[in-house]
């Protein structure tokens, strides 16, 4: 096979199937009409061009070959983005041609998304003649220039991708963007255009143009010679230290401190309720990353911590439960100020997570898994039974819960002061966290969870340490649980069946297990997009799977990793050794045996 | 502890003693009524085939396995029964089979870890240096992932990790499996230097006669059972040794 071609049919075949995934679901016909900018740009079309775009830039990686590493040369690079491009377009073509030669309505009816219309999308509007044709040349446009981006030197590559960078935020994030420029008195119309709710092309470029100068800027600013050895230096990932700030990173702080106190103010009220459960999941996600993330215990029952925190909240400050007629006294409650009941849930919750930990000591894996899933349903099915009517309303659910106002604040009805509620939970969630992190327990949680027998053997009290994790876990993913019961006010048991579990996790897999700002970014992702996003909404379920997958597969480490900071020599480094290795006739054994999963 | 050897050592009380130990899995037993003695400042391999029972012994003494009868005893206590963790914090320590470093930990992290039971601070600090200055291919890379060191440093890493915790008793299983031959007699140098720490060790080997050129005495187990136990100029004269393990005829 040609060098191009051989590089070429996996990206493409991953891509191809990526493309017709999302043709299949629906995806695309739900985004043909969300434009990013103008009219002839759909969100649609993004989408169904970008796989290729990637395919092109994976199949340029560099490889090693005969321990010569190989760079492509920009032609070259071309050449092979382009194939694959291509080819990937001929794989989205066939299809089109089977689905057109079967009748997509037929095949509408086991797969409902498919249809002719959808067909006419894919085909970019066009008859599926000149559908093709674009795909074909469309596909190598797009796969070549994934190539020869993929060949830039990093510092070009950032330049050449600012500019749709940026538009492909803005597009995204228009709703957000929009109420923020509303919010500080000025009319969106010059950005977006209010009738396609896509960028215009005027504003759109020059959004693109003022970020690239920018960029061009700052590094023209950096590549002072002091700066040549910055890359090295992650920034302020590693310092620890109070004093010993740069002025640089005193700056980049206040930005930082400022854009989170106002954010609230600047994205309005509906999605400043958005952001708000997007912290009620940061809260869940950093719990159950110290489970699983650092700890290493699937636990699929996560949903119990959140659960009884709502509920413990509700209880101890004095809600009422909803009956058939009206509203009741629940058969147990305090009318405790809910900065009292606060740490006293927090309490209770690690006790839950000792008293969930201790029969699933001795399970590993799987076993765990399967037990705390079971577990999680036994919480879910106790809140929700008839049994359980005179304590937390069963399946009516409990309501009048306190709005732990302050002073003037309105956390229920206001959701710019329930951020800042939350954004406090959220703060001392994210400090406990990184404190654990980078101490003798976390260290302890990280032997164990790489090997348990060994750390046994280091002197590591498995035990001690396994129900440490399950109840900071606990008390943090409660924490949770009672801001969503101040933001709601009412609680039904709707709210805590197991796809909480899951999307849990799904934020701490996304994001990285282990990685605090994974966190984060998992849950802006499958919380907050589909906020921002209201398209996007119905597909979550569908997107959380197939991200899942891909990540699983691609990358396992998940988004942003749990960066240790280490100096080993980068893999292809690595692999090149074993090649030498190989050719020195040592035995490969020497290391295989020992290579990190 | 160097010189004069068992005569010397058996004057004094052993640091850790195996009496009548029997080990199951389940239903089928792997140790049999096995009778060991190590004395402070010895240095004692345990030889056998595969499946003779070594490396129980090794779990039996650190607690990873309780014996169904007889005792394990470390300075004097009684410590089977006790849990991994409990043993570790007396004195005992391991190198494991396979050596199983922390991988996604750096090497710096792997040594910390080594000493994870101990609060003195200062001695800490003391015996990295000490292990440092055994080992200085161990100081170039600290902070590399230890996954990624090759199979001698690793080694290396692995015993600098076990030293860390300032055994009483250090445990050693089979040490040279899987390294290249010049990468064993390293081994065998770092164990000898080791030695002349003097620190007690208990190293089971599959190589008999690297073993037994730098041990004080061995034993040999077959299917659980003590077979022969002697000081290892004997067992290298031994007829029987030097046919089963010795590799003559
Ligand atoms: N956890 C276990 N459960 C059941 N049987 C076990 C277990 N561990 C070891 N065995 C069995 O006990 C016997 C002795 O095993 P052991 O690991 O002690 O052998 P060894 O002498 O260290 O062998 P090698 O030189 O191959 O490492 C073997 O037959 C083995 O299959
Ligand atoms: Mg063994």
């Amino acid at each position: 096979m040609p060098a191009p071609l051989a590089r070429a049919w996996k990206p493409a075949l991953i891509a191809g199937i990526v493309v017709v995934y999302v043709s299949a679901v629906g995806l695309i016909e739900q985004f043909a009409e969300v434009y990013a900018i103008g009219t002839q740009v759909s969100l649609a079309r993004v989408l169904l061009l970008l796989p290729l775009f990637l395919a092109g830039w994976v199949a340029t990686r560099t490889t090693v070959e005969r321990g010569e590493r190989k760079v492509l040369a920009m032609p070259q690079a071309a050449l092979s983005g382009a194939v694959t491009g291509l080819v990937g377009g001929a794989m989205v073509s066939i299809v089109l041609l089977a689905v057109d030669a079967i009748d997509p309505d037929t095949i509408g009816e086991v797969l409902i998304a498919v249809s002719t219309k959808l067909l006419g999308i894919v085909s970019f509007d066009q008859s599926l003649g000149t559908g093709i044709v674009l795909w074909l040349v469309l596909g190598a446009v797009v796969g070549a220039l994934g190539g020869v981006v993929r060949a830039l030197s990093p510092g070009a590559r950032r330049v050449v991708l600012a500019g749709p960078l940026t538009i492909g935020v803005l597009a995204i994030l228009q709703r957000v963007v929009s109420t923020a420029i509303k919010e500080l008195g000025f009319r969106p119309d010059f950005l977006y255009d209010s009738k396609t709710s896509g960028l215009t092309w005027a504003g759109g470029i020059a959004a693109a143009v003022i970020v690239t100068l920018a960029v061009v800027g700052r590094d023209v600013l950096r590549s002072r010679p002091e700066a040549a050895a910055a890359p090295a230096a992650r920034p302020a990932a590693a310092s620890t230290g109070l004093g010993g700030f740069t002025t640089r990173q005193l700056v980049q702080g206040a930005v930082a401190i400022i854009a989170v106190l106002a954010l609230p103010w600047v994205i309005g009220t509906a999605l400043s309720g958005t952001v708000g459960t997007v912290m009620i999941f940061i809260l869940l996600g950093l719990g159950l990353n110290i489970v699983v993330g650092f700890a290493g215990l699937l636990d699929l029952g996560y949903v119990a911590f959140f659960a009884f925190g709502a509920y413990a909240t509700a209880l101890l400050t004095g809600a009422q439960v909803n009956t058939t007629d009206g509203a009741g006294d629940p058969a147990f409650s305090l009318g405790l100020n809910f900065y009292v009941a606060i740490p006293i849930v927090v309490l209770l919750a690690a006790g839950v997570g000792l008293l969930v930990g201790s029969p699933v000591l001795r399970l590993r894996g799987d076993y765990l898994a399967i037990v705390t899933l079971g577990l999680g349903e036994v919480v879910s099915t106790l809140v929700t039974s008839k049994w359980a009517e005179g304590l937390v309303g069963g399946p009516q659910g409990m309501r009048d819960i306190t709005g732990g106002d302050i002073g003037p604040t309105d956390f229920q009805n206001n959701p710019r002061h329930f951020y800042y509620l939350a954004l406090v939970f959220v703060l001392l969630a994210l400090y406990t966290s990184w404190r654990l992190q980078y101490s003798r327990v976390g260290r302890a949680w990280n032997a164990m969870r790489e090997d348990e027998q060994v750390a046994d053997a280091m002197g590591i009290s498995t035990t001690r340490y396994k129900l440490l994790a399950f109840a900071t876990g606990g008390a943090i993913g409660s924490l949770g649980g009672a801001l969503l019961a101040i933001q709601l006010g009412s609680l039904t048991p709707r709210s805590f069946d197991v796809n909480v579990s899951i999307l849990a996790l799904a934020v701490v897999i996304l994001g990285g297990l282990g990685s605090l700002r994974g966190v984060m970014v998992g849950s802006l992702a499958l919380v907050g997009l589909p906020g921002f996003l209201r398209e996007f909404e119905e597909f979550r379920p569908l997107a959380l799977g197939a991200v899942i997958i891909a990540i699983m597969l691609l990358r396992p480490q998940g988004i942003l990793p749990n960066v240790r900071v280490t100096e080993d020599i980068a893999d292809e480094d690595r692999d090149q050794d074993a090649w030498a290795r190989a050719a020195a006739g040592q035995p490969a054994t020497e290391t295989s045996a020992v290579e990190p999963a | 502890m160097m010189a004069g050897k068992g005569a010397d050592a058996e004057e004094r009380k052993p640091v850790l003693e195996l009496r009548q130990v029997n080990t199951h899995y389940g239903l089928v037993a792997v140790l049999r009524d096995v009778d060991m003695a190590i004395y402070p400042g010895e240095m004692v391999c345990l030889l056998g085939g595969n499946a003779s029972g070594k490396s129980t012994t090794l779990k039996t003494i650190l607690g990873y396995v309780t014996p169904s009868s007889g005792e394990v005893v470390f300075d004097g206590e009684v410590i089977s029964g006790k849990s991994t963790t409990e043993i570790v914090r007396r004195g005992v320590s391991m190198v494991p089979e396979n050596r199983r470093l922390f991988g996604d930990m750096t090497v710096e992290e792997n040594l910390l870890l080594g000493a994870y039971t101990r609060t003195d601070k200062a001695a800490v600090e003391q015996d990295r240096q000490m292990v440092l200055d055994t080992f200085p291919v161990v100081g170039e890379r600290l902070k590399q992932k230890a996954g990624t060191l090759s199979g001698g440093q690793q080694q290396m890493v692995a015993m600098g990790r076990a030293l860390m915790a300032n055994p009483k008793v250090l445990l050693m299983d089979e040490p040279s499996m899987g390294l290249a031959p010049i990468l064993v007699d390293q081994v065998f140098e770092i164990i000898k230097t080791i030695r002349s720490l003097g620190r007690t060790v208990f190293v089971v080997e599959q190589n008999a006669n690297m073993a037994l050129s730098i041990a004080d005495r061995g034993y040999v187990i077959q299917t659980g059972r003590v077979v022969l136990a002697d000081t290892a100029a004997n067992l290298l004269a031994n007829p029987m040794m030097r046919e089963a393990y010795l590799g003559e005829l």
